[in-house]
This record gives structure tokens, sequence and C-alpha cells, in this order.
């Protein structure tokens, strides 16, 4: 991680956006996918913009589209939406002992997705107060244009840049897993954190194996923390990684 | 798109909205009745665990390739130790996940 602070509002913002490149390497990649999918459900390019500038959901979005073109009752497309970004509950409750105050906050909360939240946990300790709201707005300002950008390249082009960037499609998402490495392999702190991590990305990669991408994040993260909870090793090691959970 | 349609397009994102929003306002008021409460804690123990945990999940669900075949997991698992390695050598952001999609990208190109 850089440890390297920002020193003022704006270049606080533009190391958010700096720190948000790596995203784009999954983003892009996936919403130029939506576009495309979302036309050939029957969507236009700016209904499909659209989708991607409110929703804003990646995975529920592909859902969104795919049960409407299905001919899906509208109240069971909009619960399912809802039901698979449920997980996103626990993300702001860790992130709200860093945030400063400021009115702004709540509103930016809508580009709270599963990346800007791993990439938000992991930096906001490590800046200065002043600079938390200008590196987040930064990174998720970043984000969200990116996959709205995306959004309305795979409406317009998709089809095109899918048959001849192939290769890039399979390459450049490869960006998220590393990105996720490179922010929970710190957290490897003690043997108990590490088998409850390892228990959890196992277990998340089995049931996305197994086809239930859905529920994966959720109910692997509740498998860990059942780990966590139910092994120890030792008194000591016991009372320390308590204090790290509490001090995270 | 429908009217129908569109409020459906509008009860998804405002739904989407608040369930990341309202977590923020109750753990914000908890922190402030904490701070007049020491007994209280700040956050319970269990919301704090799942923080790591849900992105190590996230990390699990990501591994998986976009056409799972013998060389995308082979290019995967070196991807993997290329971003570990460049991560303990340089403790920034960018370089370790600019050299595992490099070093996933070689495999695919030269074996897939």
């Amino acid at each position: 991680m850089n440890l390297q602070a920002a020193s003022s509002p704006s270049r606080a913002w533009l190391t958010g956006m700096s720190e948000a490149v790596p995203l784009l390497g999954g983003y892009v990649p996936v919403a130029i996918s939506f576009g495309l999918i979302a036309t050939q459900a029957g969507f236009s390019a700016w209904e499909a913009v659209a989708i991607s500038t409110l929703i804003y959901a990646g995975a529920s979005q592909f859902l969104f589209v795919g049960m409407v073109a299905a001919g899906a009752p509208l109240w069971l497309v909009v619960a399912m939406t809802l039901l698979i970004n449920l997980r996103h509950v626990v993300y702001a409750p860790n992130l709200a002992p860093w945030l400063t105050p400021s009115r702004l906050w709540p509103w930016l909360m809508h580009g709270l997705t599963d990346q800007i939240f791993a990439l938000a946990h992991a930096r906001l300790p490590q800046l200065p107060a002043a600079q938390r709201l200008g590196w987040y707005t930064g990174a998720a300002l970043l984000a969200w244009l990116s996959w709205i950008g995306g959004t309305a390249l795979g409406a317009l082009v998709g089809g095109e840049l899918v048959a001849r960037w192939a290769m890039m499609g399979e390459i450049l998402p490869f960006a998220l897993p590393a990105l996720f490495l490179v922010l929970v392999a710190p957290r490897f702190t003690s043997r108990r954190w590490s088998l409850a991590l390892s228990l959890t990305i196992l277990s998340a990669l089995l049931l996305t194996l197994l086809g239930l991408t859905n529920v994966a994040i959720p109910l692997a993260a509740v498998c860990g923390a059942l780990c966590f909870q139910l092994v120890k090793f030792g008194h000591t090691a016991e009372r320390k990684d308590a204090q790290g959970v509490r001090h995270e | 798109m429908s009217n129908a349609l569109w409020i459906a397009v509008l009860a998804s994102a405002a739904g989407t909205l608040l369930i990341r929003l309202l977590p923020l306002l109750w753990m914000q008021r908890r922190l402030a009745r904490q701070e007049n409460d020491d007994s209280l804690e700040a956050m319970p123990q269990w919301l704090s665990l799942l923080g790591p945990l849900m992105i190590a999940a996230l990390f699990g669900v990501s591994l998986m390739p976009v056409t799972p075949d013998a060389v995308s997991w082979l290019a995967t698992a070196i991807g993997v130790l290329a971003t570990l390695a460049v991560c303990w050598y340089k403790r920034t952001l960018g370089w370790p996940v600019a050299a595992g999609v490099a070093a996933y990208g070689a495999v695919m190109m030269l074996l897939g």
C-alpha cells in the first residue's frame, strides 16, 4: 500500500483517482459486456446507460435486464436486484469510523461498490482526516464514470469490440483479483486471521465454481467469521486478535 | 422503456442506495452515542470481522477466470504469484496489480 498521504484536497482527489485506476481493468470490460447484453435484450443505448448510472451495481444489473427480457414480473425483478445487493449493508459501517463530518458522505454512498469498499477499507485509515473526502470522491467518481462509459461503449459498438479485442476482455479483468489480493494480503497477521481468510477465499471460489456466484460473497464471509470465532490458538494470540478486530 | 419499467429501474436504484446509505447513518449514530457512553462498543465485533472477510470473499469470487480452462487456471496461479511477489518488494497498489495482469496476460498469450 502506498503510505504517502496526499498533501492537499485537490491532490487527494487525484490520489484517489490514480489509486482507482487498477479497478478500470475489471470495470470497463464488464461494463462493455453489460451494454452489449442490455441492447441485445431490447434496451436502447441510453436506457442501458441510465441503468448503469442509477443502479450502479454490476451483477444485479445483469440480472435486471435478463429478468426483464425473460418477462418476469417487475416486482420480482426489483426484489431480486435488491437481494443481490444486500451484501452491501456491511460496507458503510466498516468505513464509518474514518469518515469525516460532511453532508456529502451519505450521497457518496451511491459509489460504494464492492471494489470501492475494498479500496477504501484499506486506504482511508492511512489518510489524514482532511484528505479522506477528496480521496474517496476521486476514487468513487472515476469508478462510476468508467462504468457508465464502458456501458455506453458496449451498447454502441460492443459487438465489434468483443470481436476485435476478445483476448483483452479475458486478460484485463484479472486486475480485480490482483487488486483484492493486494488489499487482503496485509490482513494475514496471525494464524487465526490466516485460517479465517483462507477459508473465506476457498469457500468463495468453491461456491463460484458451483454456480452460486450471487451468494458466494456473503456466505463465504460468514464461513470465515464462524471459523474466526470457533478456532482459537492459545490465550495470548486470542486476546491479541480480538484487540486487532476492535481496532480495525 | 415503459413507465412501469422506469419505475422498476428507479425503485432498484433507490433501494440499492438505501442499502448502502442507511447502515452508514445507523453506525454514525452509534459512534456519536459511544462518545457519551464508554460502555458501548464502537462497532459490534461481528461487523468489524466481516469487513476484511468480505474483501477476502471478493478475492475468491474474482479468481474465477472469464473462460475457465487449464490455461486460464495456470495463468491465474502465475498471476497471483506475480502479484504477491511484487507486493512483497513494493508496498504500492499499482505495481503489484500491473505485474499480476502482465503475468496473467503473458501466460494467456503464450499458451492460450
